[in-house]
């Protein structure tokens, strides 16, 4: 865990958070024991295939599930306050949360403004309550910020008459106006011009540091993860399967998925050596998964990784859950609903390390 | 880039109405003359002689070529003459003048029932979480579409007459002799004209008000930590508006339609009846003078729910929609 965390309470917490969409075909799980912590400040890259419950557990934070969202166990709590689990509230307290703590940037910037509504009163109703909320230099102010130029006509125009990338600028502006302690970004240069994506990741990123907001970056660009984010979790049906510091993880992957992922990579392959797809498709889950998730399509998949549900283990300098590397206290025959989740610590990285390199 | 391009919307939107109103011109000339049994035959039966079929096709002018007839006739209308009903002799503008209040009256309380009623339904409907209000709406919805108008308005002849229920059911009274009265004869015909446009207004308000609850930039507002009622007034109302103003000025039109019959249900002497009466007597210069009026009314109601649009959404005025 970097420096700032701290003492402070993390600002996003889930702990074996399971969530499942009820649908005619009974349940779907899209989390399943997912756990993930986010210290204040922190830059955070959650990766993993479309499917893999990320935006899920993005949605989750403010309780914005879609109704047939189903609450099956865990804990999520955003800066201290409980969002699903016990004392979780609901009404004006949930509200609060998403008025002062959190803020959203979506995929598609356009659609995520109103199209019947000009650019000036959208950043008003956005804005922090009350008096200022009428001032309309303040949201000019705020556009000036996310660098765009010609800030009166961005101001009188609807979102249909704005680029994508400007309208992501808008809503970056829209989401950092109340000063949040932490943004969500889904997949927020999906639907901007491949050119601009990377200016646009630049800025979120460097807007969320100059005010000391965490940022959760639900992306599948393992360019911009590398780039720009301190931590990466790794997601795969509905849990991490890797979880530390970006450079370690990607720069040495040690779960079969991640390794996957980094050799899929365009841009890592070399002449004469073929790009890499993952073979086979992600699970869909209708309960909790008895094993490791990925076993089916796992290359190096043991006996036991099918029906033994892997615990966390410290893994050189990460959280890693995976029966090829069980750690420093990891069991690989552990129960699945282990409830004492050991975590990496410096001394158990070491030795295991050590393990690691006697293993190969 | 605003200004100019409203602009060129609102321009191609009134040329589009003048090429409509002459194709209708066009099409109840050649609607009213092709249909089988001209004039004379009507008014002299079918054993009258051919020779005075022949000087009464004549007097009229109905012996020329259609072409010329049609060219005549668009000159008249030009210059505002509508015509002389070769019925009555009477002037076919004096005949309107008479006529029209009254079907203005029952069109205009119709669609005043249907958005006063059907536009805070819809929105009860479509706020109301769950199946409750959708299931209710389609119901309401599809049923009262699915009633004729003539079914509908001899059911509440047959009921207000035969149990006296304290509403006219037939007779006009004018609205300068006696105000109360006028709104009690118009009150039935009024109603059973909107129930059909009652049922559109909720249903498409309903899905649109829903519709428009599950876009992006209301999950947006919500995420934002916004209430639901500012959410609604500040975001769902006006999109939502934008498919009701289309069966709305749909509805306008079936107003022209849905007037003959109930004109006729409840002897109100307005120009649907008038039109009625004229086609069956080969009324020829009455029928094409109010119909082409009536089409004019309804290409200028499009027009206005064009312009309607183009108002509320901003997309239509830059020429791309959705």
């Amino acid at each position: 865990m970097s420096a700032e965390t701290g003492s402070a309470a993390p600002v996003l917490a889930a702990t074996d958070l399971v969530i499942e969409y009820s649908t005619r075909n009974g349940p779907i799980r899209s989390l399943d024991q997912a756990t993930l912590t986010v210290g204040s400040g922190q830059i955070v890259a959650l990766v993993g295939e479309s499917g893999s419950g990320k935006s899920t557990l993005g949605m989750a934070t403010g309780r914005l599930l879609a109704s047939n969202a189903v609450y099956a166990g865990g804990l999520l709590s955003v800066a201290g306050r409980p969002v699903y689990g016990p004392g979780a509230q609901g009404g004006e307290g949930l509200r609060a949360l998403r008025r002062e703590v959190l803020a959203f940037v979506f995929q598609n910037p356009v659609a995520a403004l109103n199209p019947t509504m000009r650019i000036r009163r959208q950043m008003e109703l956005a804005g922090p309550a009350g008096r200022e909320a009428r001032d309309g230099s303040s949201a000019a102010e705020a556009l000036g910020e996310v660098g765009l130029t010609d800030v009166p006509r961005v101001l009188r125009s609807y979102p249909h008459e704005l680029s994508g990338g400007m309208a992501q600028r808008v809503g970056i502006a829209m989401a950092l106006r109340r000063r949040p302690r932490l943004l969500i970004a889904d997949e927020p240069t999906a639907a901007v011009d491949a050119t601009l994506r990377a200016q646009i990741l630049n800025l979120l990123v460097s807007q969320c540091r100059d005010q000391g907001c965490a940022l959760l970056l639900l992306t599948h660009d393992l360019h911009a993860v590398a780039q720009h984010t301190e931590q990466i979790a790794v997601m795969y049906g509905g849990r991490m399967v890797e979880h530390g510091p970006t450079a370690e993880v990607l720069g040495r992957p040690m779960h079969p998925y991640t390794r996957a992922l980094v050799a899929a990579l365009p841009g890592e392959e070399r002449p004469g050596r073929r790009l890499e797809a993952i073979g086979g498709v992600p699970p869909v889950l209708h309960a909790g998964c008895p094993g490791c998730a990925f076993a089916p399509r796992c290359p190096d998949a043991l006996p036991n990784c099918r029906d033994v549900r892997p615990a966390d283990a410290a893994v050189a300098g990460r959280t890693l859950t995976c029966h090829l590397h069980p750690g420093e206290i990891g069991d690989p025959s552990a129960a699945p609903n282990d409830a004492g989740r050991p975590r990496a610590t410096e001394a158990g990285r070491r030795h295991l390390d050590k393990e690691q390199e006697a293993a190969r | 880039m605003a200004p100019s391009g409203g602009l060129r919307y609102f321009a191609g939107r009134l040329v589009t109405g003048a090429v409509t109103l002459w194709v209708v011109s066009v099409l109840v000339f050649s609607a009213v003359h092709l249909v089988p049994g001209g004039y004379p035959d009507i008014v002299l039966g079918p054993a009258s002689s051919p020779q005075v079929r022949e000087a009464l096709r004549a007097e009229f002018g109905l012996d020329r070529p259609l072409v010329l007839q049609y060219l005549e006739w668009v000159r008249h209308v030009l210059t505002g003459d509508l015509g002389t009903s070769l019925g009555t002799g009477e002037p076919v503008s004096a005949q309107l003048m008479r006529r029209l209040p009254v079907t203005a009256e029952l069109a205009g309380l119709s669609l005043a029932l249907t958005v006063l009623a059907g536009v805070p339904l819809a929105l009860l409907a479509g706020l109301s979480r769950g199946r409750f209000g959708r299931g209710l709406s389609r119901l309401v919805g599809s049923s009262a579409m699915s009633v004729p108008d003539f079914v509908l308005g001899s059911l509440l002849v047959f009921l207000f007459s035969r149990f006296s229920l304290g509403l006219p059911v037939g007779g006009y009274v004018p609205l300068a002799e006696d105000p109360v009265a006028n709104l009690r004869s118009m009150a039935l015909p009024a109603l059973t004209l909107s129930v059909f446009g009652l049922a559109l207004v909720v249903r498409t308000g309903r899905d649109a008000v829903a519709a428009t609850f599950s876009s992006p930039h209301i999950a947006a507002a919500l995420a934002r930590g916004e209430r639901i009622g500012q959410v609604t007034r500040h975001h769902v109302l006006r999109n939502a508006a934008i498919p009701v103003l289309t069966v709305l000025a749909t509805y306008a039109g079936y107003l022209m339609g849905g007037a003959v019959i109930v004109e006729n249900l409840f002897s109100l002497p307005g120009v649907a009846q008038a039109v009625l009466n004229a086609i069956n007597g080969r009324d020829y210069a009455t029928v094409q003078g109010l119909v082409l009026v009536a089409a004019a009314v309804f290409i200028a109601i499009n027009l206005l729910a064009d312009f309607a649009y183009g108002v509320v959404d901003p997309r239509i005025r830059a020429g791309h929609r959705g």
